[in-house]
């Protein structure tokens, strides 16, 4: 069977119409997740929505930096890779909210931010490790900051959703509304499936960059529901119950456009794959 | 500094290594294991490895609740991972047999070196092994076992040395757990039998690296506890 020209003439257009490239590249999208998630982070007196767009910034991030990752083959599963940047964000997270009442301005939490930038240099000291001759000798190119980005996106994702949650960064609030309620469970792992499944689930020869990031704001929609739902059964926001409901009505929203469009994209894509007759090769 | 902080980072780093050690020891079959064509059970390092440890975890933290002896807490936690384990390579070896119609053969070895059972011939030409055979099955009980009590050990220390409450601890000690098992499946890298495995000998690698990371989450743990006013 031979490739018509028709099909290639096709392709062009279906791609434009259904690309979503928000920071087009990858250390853009690095920098300015990092920046606008610390920031809100910091502010915890913002309403659950803003919070919310930070989360799913964040959690684009971490996809990035799971994918920059696992793109080479590191046999061990790519699912490893989103449970490492959680476990370190759980840790990263308690080092920073133990240290968030120093230096404190009202609702204003600084302190916060070392526990991003200890587990930096956790990540950073792994990845050296992992990438050196001397011990793991895995040999991949830019290792280091690919596990040093998912320590920091992962304890931000995770103090944006304990922030979401209680409303403020207290040690002893955050154990008692978010460690000792089981919540921090569901955080666990729906962190994981945000970082993890969308690479996971679309990678191969054809994966385009656009359609794992749809995949991964969809989860985050989810999240941000899931979040609204405790916010509004622990009844901790400032702003009342309608804080919560917005947070449920936003992810809700964000959860519908995004799965409409990864479907659409996948469909598309998959029509154009039809009648290549050879399955393309990783250089 | 307080002994206790000295306490607290040695038994997390100890937690750690034993955690590195035990994933290195389990039957990580990985994507073939799935189609049967490689020995153990079919998913990654990290996945076997939790779910284990997990599992060691409610039973430590169960008789955590009983008493307040360190031996037992850890012990407990131990065969918690141990029956865990034993009863997924269990029904791994069940589907094997009586669904896929493999025999439970090793891969790297020709004789088995517990019961000296000729393996080469049972296997089928171009795959690395089937199910579970009987030395991959104790050397996965042993990693079961020294999981879970690494996993017992660090929720152990971190809910009565630095006073985290009941789900702090755990949560701690499942992500410092996670991280060297990850640095364990970096050096694994897809498949292992266990101990009589050639990649065994690697496993000094990974207990640099599994060392250097657990020294640096203890001190985090520790400076977390004195910090919040837990300790």
């Amino acid at each position: 069977m031979t490739v018509t020209p028709a099909v290639i003439e096709e392709e062009a257009p279906t791609k434009k119409g259904l690309s979503f490239k928000f920071p087009p590249e990858e250390t853009e999208m690095g920098i300015i997740a990092g920046i606008i998630g610390a920031v809100i982070v910091i502010f915890t007196g913002l309403p659950a929505v803003i919070k919310g767009v930070g989360l799913i910034l964040v959690l684009l991030w971490g996809m990035d930096s799971v994918r920059k990752t696992s793109k080479y083959g590191l046999g061990t599963g790519v699912p490893s890779i989103g449970v490492l940047s959680t476990g370190y964000g759980v840790v990263g997270a308690l080092m920073g909210l133990a240290v968030a009442e120093y230096g404190r301005v009202g609702q204003l939490y600084p302190a916060v931010l070392l526990g991003v930038i200890v587990m930096g240099v956790i990540g950073l000291v792994s990845g050296v490790i992992s990438n050196s001759e001397k011990f793991i000798a895995m040999k991949i190119p830019r290792l280091e900051r690919g596990m040093m980005e998912l320590g920091m996106a992962g304890t931000l994702a995770i103090l944006l959703e304990c922030s979401i949650v209680t409303g403020s960064l207290n040690f002893n609030a955050v154990v008692n509304q978010v460690m000792n309620t089981g919540i921090i469970a569901l955080m666990f792992i729906f962190n994981c499936f945000a970082m993890l499944h969308p690479y996971n689930a679309c990678l191969g020869p054809d994966e385009r960059r656009e359609r794992t990031r749809m995949c991964a704001v969809e989860i985050s929609g989810l999240i941000c529901i899931l979040l609204g739902f405790a916010q509004l059964a622990l009844g901790t926001s400032p702003y009342g119950p309608l804080d919560a409901v917005s947070m449920i009505v936003f992810g809700a929203i964000v959860f519908a456009v995004f799965f409409w469009k990864f479907i659409k994209a996948c469909m598309d894509e998959a029509y154009e794959t039809v009648g290549t007759g050879m399955i393309k090769t990783i250089e | 500094m307080e002994p206790v902080i000295l306490l607290i980072v040695g038994y997390v780093v100890i937690g750690g290594l034993l955690a590195c050690v035990a994933a290195h020891l389990l039957p990580v079959g990985g994507a073939p294991a799935a189609m049967g064509t490689a020995t153990g059970i079919a998913t990654g390092t990290v996945q076997i490895m939790l779910g284990a440890a997990m599992t060691g975890l409610f039973t430590a933290a169960s008789v955590d609740t009983y008493t307040d002896s360190l031996l037992l807490v850890t012990l407990s936690g131990a065969v918690g991972a141990t029956v865990m384990i034993c009863v997924v390579m269990f029904m791994a070896n069940i589907i094997y047999g009586f669904g896929a119609g493999v025999v439970p053969v090793s891969g790297r070895v020709d004789v088995d070196p517990i019961t000296k059972e000729p393996q080469a011939p049972y296997k089928t030409p171009q795959c690395d092994g089937h199910g579970v055979p009987i030395v991959v099955f104790v050397s996965g009980s042993l990693g079961g076992f020294i999981g879970g009590f690494g996993g017992a050990l660090m929720y152990y220390t971190l809910l009565n040395y630095a006073h985290f409450s009941a789900g702090t601890a755990a949560i701690g000690a499942i992500s410092i757990f996670v991280a060297n098992a990850i640095l364990a499946a970096y050096n694994i890298r897809g498949t292992i039998e266990g101990f009589h495995d050639p990649k065994f000998k690697r496993l000094p690698y990974a207990l640099v690296a599994s060392f250097a990371v657990s020294l640096l989450c203890g001190i985090v743990v520790s400076l977390t506890a004195v910090l919040g006013g837990t300790l």
